[in-house]
């Protein structure tokens, strides 16, 4: 629902004041291409597709402002993935695939970045170098970052936590 | 729980996969059993037909000439006849004739058979004979010429001559007879209308008409030149001791029962001691002439041979004797005459015959008083000669009188002369009429006195040396042989010679039929070699929905090895599936075979008709090509699955529980090997081609083989490309970036794309190739070309045997009224003798035993017309019609052949040879050149000179080519109304070549319709690939979603990904096709691209976009989103 993705059955959820499930079907998947940023447990990069043009991929269905590639190079430079940009995701390590969704997730500079459990599939370190590096562009980027995980470790970095408990959100 | 029950719960959970598995093995089965089927059917087919004409005749005794009716009774009452497993004869006319109908139509070369109850009787009928003027004829004669029961016809039938046509006193008119005959009734085939001792799947038109009216018609009472035999077992087809067995059993009968007067030769007594042999042909052929000399010789028996011939006149310097009969003798008799009498004249010295170059010539004292002539006096004489080329010539020999004899002894013997009809039973010299011009204003009164005095007793005698060099022909250099005292002569002579040296021949039809039948063009080959594209694909398609089974199991397969599965056992469990799936597979493609195989035989009984000639053709069911087809399907199907498996064996375990297999990173930096394989593969190809340019391979092996290796090298190229890091590259900041997006989730799965690639390659390639081979009709003016120039073909019934480029040709053949004369003017004829046979075109589909020759005259090769495809080494290569008048030392004669009729008919090469059997011999024809797709498909051309060696017994000319200065429709109904009488049927060589031209042409469009069944499998085979892709990729296609991916956006991706293979798929096929065939191309002209072809591949494309676009929407209509779920 926050994604956009499902629309609530009772409520209503606005980002910047814009209900998007009031937005027809072409609207709202542009709506979602310019303000909301995904990452997911299973990375979902494109296998056929190389480092560079994951991160780029967002910006395929959107009117473009023609620095892209600038600042998908940034962005992989930012996660240290500089020079892997025409590697394969199958040449990838699981952090480093996690570490290309998430620049693929900031691409277009999304006022929101989702994340559901970005390090579920990752071991210790590598889960807290990726979780890091999520801190430190939410900062850099001035999104808003909302996180799913069973990760005490991750969870304990954030200020704001609400737990779900039999289908009920508590703040903790 | 067990393995074989693991098995069988995966074989049901996953039926979805597994389904699509058995329906591509069937298919391929299917196609594979079904094409052989066709191949049994119409051999079956043909089989039947030939039987089914053939009634119970097992053998046959055919003459040139005519034997005695009697002879056939002669042979069922010998002892021996039922012990040498014969049953039953029958004696009857089988000859060659015209009909034409009141309406106007009419139809030329029917088979006219004289039967009586006999014939019924002998095949098992039990039907009333014809007779009177009744006829029956056959439904196809019936129904061309479009005459009912009771309506009347006009038959005329070829008339034998004993005396030869082409000889000085063979009649040149009045060959055929003519009777007006009601139909009373029309048979059909079941019926024994179609009775034919002839195997041809086209339909046969006879008539049958009353034995004794159509022997009266010929002047052949109480004759007959066919006799029927039927037997016990008529062996076992397949056994060559079998039939060889029984053909000498029935010549060891015939040669007991066979009398001289079969042979046409007769013994007439002309006294107490003498007798004179002699022939219906007034001229003895050489086997009988040596025979009956060797068997004198053995008897001791004296004999007298002798050769009479007519003189228009003997000459002796201003005096002039008309129309005398000189006969020559041998060295003894000659020697014996010159010296009679010597007292005759008395005043002359003895001649020195040795040392003059005259040859010598003995006179009559009849002639020498008349003539004033005296011992050394030069004598000439002047007679004609009929020139083969079918005119008079008249010649004029000089001699040296060497003696006159007194009119006593031989030189009063009138018998030294045959008997000529026209001429020897004539009362007066003026009575004569002979069959050559004559003028009788030259008779004079003692002429006549000596006609009434001495008739036929010779005036004049010369040396049996020189009046066989002067007046001996092909048919003999006798014409009679004198026997003195040879009592039992008749009875040695009969033994001496064999039945096939007295002109019968013994056919073991049946046997030879069976072997016909079993097809001069191997039907089930053809269908199998075009359906080899189909086959591949039903099996890309089986192998491609095995994998994707595979693909969906990959977890399994990892989770089963990391329990501690051997890989062997889990290969042994899944190819065990593959096989039962395979199994299943050919049991259904077994029932689709038979589908196949009947829609097929249908096809080529309606729309492909003009391939075969006939309707006629049924499903034949044979358990072993079924059965043969399934197993090369299974055994096929089991290949791929065995070569999937091996690719999933070679994953790690880990690899296999992540699920996967092959995910696009697999990228090559450097060259992998495939692209070497695509090079080695694309040489390969190149030098296949070229090999059948040069003629190493037949040209049908180049096509398939060098078409193979370029579509494997292109699909190799294709697979190296599509791995390729930089295949493709998505770039920003372009509208066609989607797009390219589109294209590049190709190369995710290179593998199944390179598979649907290879499913549109294979149809496209078989519709492009296929239809390049398509001849054009028009036929060409040139010299060079495969009508050489000629616009008119014409065959006729009856032998011509004037010259019709000659004024006194023409004359004869009443062409040279004010109004023809025009219509010919300019108009030149070809003339070729003509020996029936076999077709060996395309357009017969037996096995030609016996082919069709015609005999090219020293004028038409000269002419070196015609385009050839190829002739021996060593040929004159500036004209290879000299290559006819080649000798060879082994002693076989050249031919030369059209190159279609000789590969795809004759299954033979220039310089093979082709056996023929002549008369109780066989004889080798060697092939020393080929024309190229020319209107002598139907036959083989040898030299005249060979073919009169050969077959002396054929007269005339049969079939021309005409030479016409500019298109002339009216010519050539001129010529079929004028020569009517001969049954001259013409047509234009355009149509004869369109005609050979159809039956190609209609195999293309067979084939392309199996190319087009392909198609559908390719089109089918893409649906499920991208359907497979689409949910595959569906969290990849989710996230897109949730990034801001529209259904429009997907459209185009999916678009462009499958018009990327489309597209590579119809250009590999187009572009390999038109490789494979560019030799064909080059050689026979054919056809290029055409509209419709430019059409069906647009479809191609269409279909192929249509249908995956569909497939892909119908998923995509499904949420994506919940695949984002992690749980």
């Amino acid at each position: 629902m926050l994604g956009a993705l499902e629309p609530p059955t009772i409520g209503t959820v606005t980002l910047d004041g814009q209900d998007p499930f009031k937005l027809n079907q072409t609207q709202l998947a542009a709506f979602r291409n310019r303000n909301i940023g995904f990452i997911f447990q299973d990375h979902c990069l494109l296998p056929q597709c190389s480092v560079m043009e994951n991160v780029l991929t967002p910006t395929l269905v959107a009117k473009n402002n023609g620095n892209e590639d600038q600042r998908a190079r940034d962005l992989l430079g930012a996660v240290g993935l500089l020079d892997r940009l025409e590697h394969r995701p199958a040449e990838l390590s699981g952090g480093e695939k996690q570490r290309v969704a998430l620049a693929r997730a900031l691409i277009m500079k999304p006022r929101l970045l989702l994340c559901d459990e970005p390090t579920g599939n990752l071991d210790q370190k590598t889960a807290e170098g990726v979780a890091s590096l999520l801190f430190q562009l939410h900062e850099q980027q001035q999104t808003i970052l909302i996180v799913v995980t069973h990760s005490q470790n991750l969870a304990g970095r954030f200020a704001n936590r609400c737990e779900l408990e039999e289908g009920h959100l508590k703040a903790l | 729980m067990r393995t074989s029950g693991l098995i069988k719960r995966n074989l049901t959970y996953f039926w979805q996969t597994n389904v699509v598995v058995i329906l591509g093995v069937a298919t391929a089965v299917a196609v594979l059993a079904g094409a052989l089927l066709v191949g049994d059917s119409v051999r079956g087919s043909l089989r039947e037909i030939f039987l089914q004409r053939l009634g119970q005749t097992d053998s046959a005794i055919v003459a040139e000439g005519f034997f005695r009716e009697q002879l056939a009774g002669d042979l069922k009452s010998h002892p021996k006849f039922h012990l040498s497993g014969f049953i039953d004869v029958c004696p009857l006319i089988a000859t060659k004739g015209a009909v034409s109908f009141d309406s106007g139509r009419g139809a030329n070369e029917i088979a006219v058979y004289g039967v009586d109850g006999r014939f019924w009787q002998f095949h098992g009928r039990d039907r009333r004979p014809a007779t009177g003027s009744e006829v029956f004829l056959s439904h196809s004669l019936a129904t061309d010429l479009g005459v009912q029961l009771g309506q009347s016809l006009v038959l005329r039938v070829e008339k034998d001559s004993a005396i030869p046509v082409d000889s000085l006193h063979g009649r040149k008119e009045d060959l055929a007879g003519t009777l007006r005959v009601q139909v009373a009734a029309i048979l059909s085939a079941a019926d024994l209308g179609e009775f034919s001792l002839q195997p041809s799947q086209s339909g046969v038109r006879a008539v049958f008409i009353a034995l004794g009216a159509l022997q009266k018609e010929l002047s052949q009472e109480k004759r007959a030149n066919t006799i029927l035999l039927s037997e016990a077992n008529c062996g076992n087809e397949d056994s060559r001791d079998g039939i060889e067995g029984s053909i000498s059993r029935l010549q060891a009968l015939l040669q007991d029962t066979v009398g001289l007067e079969d042979a046409g030769i007769n013994l007439r007594v002309l006294s107490d001691e003498q007798v004179s042999l002699e022939t219906e042909s007034r001229v003895l052929s050489d086997p009988i002439a040596d025979a009956a000399l060797k068997v004198a010789s053995e008897g001791s028996f004296r004999t007298l041979p002798i050769l009479s011939y007519l003189a228009n006149s003997i000459e002796a310097g201003s005096k002039s004797i008309p129309y005398s009969l000189v006969t020559a003798v041998d060295e003894t008799t000659f020697q014996q005459l010159s010296n009679a009498d010597a007292s005759l004249d008395q005043t002359a010295p003895p001649v020195d015959a040795a040392s003059s170059a005259l040859p010598s010539l003995v006179l009559n004292e009849w002639a020498a008083q008349d003539l004033g002539a005296k011992r050394g006096d030069r004598v000439a004489l002047e007679y004609y000669l009929w020139h083969s080329g079918g005119r008079l010539e008249t010649h004029r020999t000089d001699f040296q009188l060497v003696g006159v004899t007194p009119i006593t002894g031989i030189a009063a013997d009138r018998d030294l002369v045959p008997e000529y009809p026209g001429i020897t039973e004539s009362e007066s010299l003026s009575d004569w009429d002979p069959p050559f011009p004559i003028d009788l204003g030259r008779v004079r009164k003692q002429d006549e006195d000596y006609w009434d005095q001495y008739r036929t007793t010779p005036k004049a005698f010369v040396q049996l040396n020189t009046g066989q060099d002067l007046w001996q022909s092909r048919f003999g250099k006798l014409t009679s042989v004198r026997l003195i005292g040879a009592s039992g002569f008749a009875a040695q002579l009969r033994s001496e010679l064999t039945p096939a040296e007295m002109g019968l021949q013994v056919l073991p039809v049946r046997s030879q039929g069976l072997d016909a039948s079993k097809g001069a063009t191997d039907f089930g080959a053809y269908f199998l070699y075009f359906s080899f594209f189909l086959v591949v694909s039903a099996l890309l398609l089986a192998a491609l929905f095995f994998r994707l089974g595979i693909e969906q199991r990959l977890r399994e397969i990892g989770i089963l090895r990391a329990i501690g599965y051997q890989p062997a056992t889990v290969r042994r469990i899944f190819l065990t599936e593959g096989l039962i799936l395979s199994f299943v597979g050919s049991l259904i493609g077994i029932a689709g075979a038979l589908g196949y195989g009947a829609l097929m035989i249908l096809g080529l009984r309606t729309w492909w008709r003009d391939a075969v000639g006939t309707n006629a053709l049924t499903l034949h069911l044979s358990t072993q090509t079924v059965l043969i087809g399934a197993g090369a399907g299974v055994l096929a199907a089991s290949i791929c699955i065995v070569l999937v498996l091996r690719r999933v064996s070679r994953q790690s375990t880990r690899s296999l529980i992540l699920g996967n297999i092959e995910q696009g990173g697999v990228q090559y930096r450097g060259r992998p090997v495939s692209i070497y394989a695509a090079l080695v593969l694309a040489v390969f190809g190149l030098a296949l081609l070229l090999a059948a340019s040069g003629n190493y391979i037949s040209e049908v092996a180049g096509f398939f083989g060098s078409g193979l290796c370029f579509l494997v090298a292109a699909l190799s190229y294709q697979s190296a490309w599509l791995r390729r890091a930089s295949t493709m590259p998505v770039e920003t900041g372009s509208r066609w970036g989607v797009w390219r997006l589109g294209f590049r989730n190709s190369t995710n799965r290179p593998v199944r794309s390179v598979l649907c690639i290879a499913l549109i390659a294979s149809a496209a390639f078989i519709i492009v190739a296929v239809d390049a081979f398509r001849r054009d009709s028009f036929g060409s003016t040139e010299r060079k070309s495969g009508t050489g120039g000629y616009t008119i073909v014409a065959e006729s019934l009856l032998p011509i045997v004037h010259d019709l480029n000659r004024e006194e040709g023409r004359e004869a053949l009443n062409l040279s009224n004010t109004h023809d004369d025009k219509a010919l003017t300019g108009v030149t004829f070809a003339r070729f003798r003509l020996r029936p046979g076999d077709d060996a075109s395309c357009l017969n589909l037996y096995q030609p035993k016996n082919p069709r020759i015609l005999a090219a005259s020293n004028d038409f090769i000269a002419e070196s017309r015609f385009a050839f495809q190829g002739a021996v080494l060593g040929g004159e290569t500036e004209n290879p019609w000299a290559l006819l008048n080649r000798v060879f030392p082994d002693g076989a004669v050249p031919v030369i052949a059209d190159a279609n009729s000789l590969t795809y008919v004759l299954h033979r090469a220039v310089g093979d040879d082709i056996p023929l059997q002549v008369g109780s011999g066989e004889v080798r024809l060697r092939v020393v050149a080929a024309l190229s797709d020319s209107i002598f498909q139907s036959e083989l051309l040898m030299s005249e000179a060979n073919f009169l060696k050969l077959f002396p017994e054929q007269q005339g000319f049969k079939f021309f080519l005409i030479e016409t200065p500019r298109a002339n429709a009216e010519l050539l109904a001129t010529l079929e109304e004028r020569l009517s009488e001969y049954g001259f049927d013409a047509t234009s060589t355009a149509e004869r070549l369109a005609n050979y031209h159809r039956v190609e042409n209609t195999y293309l469009s067979t084939f392309q319709m199996l190319g087009g069944l392909g198609l559908i499998l390719g089109t089918l085979g893409m649906s499920a690939v991208l359907l497979r892709n689409v949910f595959e990729q569906r969290r990849e296609l989710a996230l897109l979603a949730a990034i801001g991916y529209n259904s429009s956006h997907f459209t185009r991706m999916i678009v462009a990904e499958n018009a990327l293979l489309v597209g590579l798929g119809l250009i590999t096929g187009v572009a390999c096709a038109l490789l494979a065939i560019a030799p064909a191309l080059m050689d026979r002209g054919g056809g290029g691209f055409n509209i419709s072809l430019l059409v069906l591949l647009l479809a191609v494309l269409l279909t192929g976009l249509t249908a995956s676009l569909v497939a892909a929407l119908s998923v995509l209509k499904r949420p994506l989103l919940p695949a984002l779920k992690s749980e």
